[in-house]
């Protein structure tokens, strides 16, 4: 029962990353109707720049955080400015071509900026381990969940009651009433990068918090894929809810069944959700008329 | 003064080649690459067996992208299974090589009707992500399964001997690889002006209305699936071949977003686009590396150490920049110079 617990809740916390990383591919997919393949790359980009802030500047726990929003920020608009903006009006496939390519780019100039080492963050902060019961649970475990409900509230309510939240969603049901209503939807595009730029951020920097930067890190993208298709890939909160689940899977599927399914589990959801209900648990089902 | 390209009967739209002239310098290409061997050197020639194996896997994966508009980042996946099948039936219990590709085509158009059939039944980007969760599944299948495939250690793949003739050396390997390029190249262009080929594009322009002409959805898109699995698998045993040696490390992820940046760079749903993208997709990295060696010694020190990573970027930046600037690709560009050139001074 220990153990399950004890893989239970670092699975939660996993999950939580991945949860915020999904958000960020749903916030992007709701307002622009397309999936950012790039997602992963820019968590990746944005958790490095923590890194090197903390290693330069200075290891404040206030510093880095304001830096690495700041940074993701910055990131989110200069893609959506110089990448994604001339393709406005272009057919979805070359859009999501475009993602993809910018993927690439950015996986590989992590070498090139930084190096293929390693690191670990460190903000004084994070690693030590409280014991809650019989169970350890590391502080930095915790606060990436508390930091996930936070958001989703945050995001419920910017959805539910803030002018440019119920903009960005008049944008995703129609982007052309949208603008004959006053819309900017470039405006809102950049917005969206934006947000997703940090929110899939404050999740790869989490993640270099309790485990390392590397190179590789842009695998968090492809884990949390399925959260978002489980979740919906319309729906912010529910991607963010997905990602917990996805995370306790992985960790049950790791600890009881094999290491090598703890990094399939994941994807073999996602070829049961699509099976089963392909708009995602709090997706919406999508009715063409012709 | 030729005033157009008129098509007066539907059989004309559908001949392999539109004017008669283009029989005669594919003649002479032919007969280049068949004397090839002779005059290259060999490190030229491993280019010209490399863009060889590779036009086979751009072909298949045109059928998929190209014709039916159906995304695939997990055509590597297709590829390893392809190389390990080979590997395994031939290597592993002596199986004639005619048997090794044969089940290195089948394998795959298996595991893509598994992947296919509940995933092509969505539309838009599903494919996409389930053939990306695909190719990683199945890099674990291969290591978990070490009673077949020896897990990480890999197989090591002779070159083949078919009815008495040795494929051993390079030259001769380059024959079987020219051989099987121009089998796909003809099997892709047939399945094009087919009924079926004719109703995958209808699929890529407007899936409601190749619907309500009646044409079977699901089971068109599983078939260009499978076709697909099948012409990478083959394209991927003939890699492991060249590689000697089959490991999951040999089939990069990187390998997927290769596929796509060349259908993207020559022309997407044209064959012809597969095979002129193939050629500066393979040369990209040479080619660069060639043209910055000029500048600076200091450039080709981090081309050898950064190979990888530049490829990538590259390839990224290709992508990028053809979609933006060149959306047709090669084929769209060298259709606008044909065209200048036939119509020259006029316009149109």
């Amino acid at each position: 029962m220990q153990y399950f617990m004890q893989l239970v809740i670092s699975g939660v916390a996993i999950g939580a990353i991945y949860g915020l990383i999904a958000m960020g591919f749903a916030v992007i997919y709701k307002s622009t109707g397309l999936v950012n393949f790039a997602q992963g790359e820019m968590t990746m980009i944005t958790a490095y720049i923590a890194w090197t802030i903390s290693t330069t500047v200075s290891g404040n726990v206030f510093v880095v955080t304001f830096g690495a929003i700041l940074a993701a920020i910055v990131l989110g608009l200069v893609i959506e400015r110089i990448v994604m903006r001339p393709m406005l009006g272009e057919p979805v496939f070359a859009t999501v071509m475009v993602t993809i390519g910018l993927a690439v780019i950015l996986r590989s100039s992590i070498n090139f900026i930084w190096d293929a080492y390693p690191h670990g963050l460190d903000v004084g902060f994070g690693r030590s381990i409280v014991r809650i019961g019989s169970i350890g649970v590391r502080t930095g475990q915790i606060a990436v969940i508390v930091t996930l409900l936070a958001l989703l509230a945050a995001i419920w309510a910017f959805f539910r009651y803030s002018k440019i939240g119920v903009a960005m969603r008049a944008v995703a049901a129609d982007d052309r009433t949208a603008l004959l209503m006053g819309i900017s939807a470039t405006r809102v595009h950049a917005l969206a990068w934006a947000a997703s730029s940090v929110i899939a951020g404050i999740g790869g920097v989490f993640f270099a918090l309790s485990y390392d930067l590397s190179p590789a890190m842009f695998q968090l993208g492809l884990k949390a894929f399925p959260a978002t298709i489980l979740g919906g890939l319309d729906a912010v909160l529910g991607s963010g809810l997905g990602g917990l689940l996805i995370g306790i899977t992985e960790n049950l599927a790791g600890g009881y069944v094999g290491s090598g399914m703890k990094e399939v589990a994941g994807f073999a959801m996602i070829i049961v959700v699509l099976m089963i209900r392909p708009f995602g648990i709090f997706g919406e089902r999508d009715i063409e008329r012709v | 003064m030729r005033t157009g390209d008129f098509k007066q009967t539907y059989g004309e739209l559908v001949t392999l080649v539109d004017s008669p002239p283009v029989w005669l310098w594919s003649a002479v290409l032919l007969a280049g690459l068949i004397a090839a061997p002779f005059v290259l050197n060999s490190y030229a020639l491993s280019f010209l067996m490399i863009i060889l194996i590779t036009v086979v896997g751009a072909l298949g994966l045109n059928i998929l992208t190209g014709y039916t508009g159906l995304i695939s980042l997990g055509h590597v996946g297709f590829l390893v299974t392809g190389a390990y099948a080979y590997a395994v039936l031939v290597s592993k219990y002596h199986m004639h090589p005619l048997l090794g590709f044969l089940g290195a085509g089948v394998v795959p158009a298996l595991a893509s009707l598994i992947v296919g059939a509940p995933s092509l039944r969505l539309k838009g980007l599903y494919l996409a992500i389930t053939t990306l969760a695909f190719s990683f599944i199945i890099n674990t299948v291969i290591l978990e399964a070490r009673w077949l495939t020896n897990g990480a250690r890999g197989i090591s793949v002779p070159r083949p001997e078919i009815f008495g003739l040795s494929f051993d050396s390079d030259a001769a390997f380059t024959y079987l690889c020219l051989g099987f390029a121009i089998l796909t190249l003809f099997a892709t262009l047939n399945i094009r002006r087919s009924r079926v080929g004719r109703a995958f594009v209808a699929i890529r322009d407007n899936d409601t209305a190749a619907r309500v002409m009646g044409i079977n959805l699901h089971a068109y898109k599983l078939f260009a699936f499978v076709t697909s699995a099948f012409i990478t698998g083959l394209s991927g045993a003939l890699y492991g071949i060249y590689l000697s040696f089959v490991s999951v490390e040999g089939f990069p992820f990187l390998l997927s977003i290769e596929a796509l940046a060349i259908l993207i760079v020559g022309g997407l749903g044209s064959a012809l686009g597969a095979v002129l993208g193939t050629i500066l997709i393979v040369l990209l990295p040479e080619a660069t590396r060639f043209a910055f060696s000029l500048f600076s010694a200091q450039i080709d020190a981090v081309f050898t150490t950064g190979a990888q990573e530049l490829k990538s970027m590259l390839y990224g930046l290709v992508i990028i920049l053809f979609l933006r600037f060149q959306p047709r690709g090669l084929v769209g560009a060298w259709h606008d110079i044909r065209r200048m050139w036939v119509n020259w001074p006029l316009r149109y």
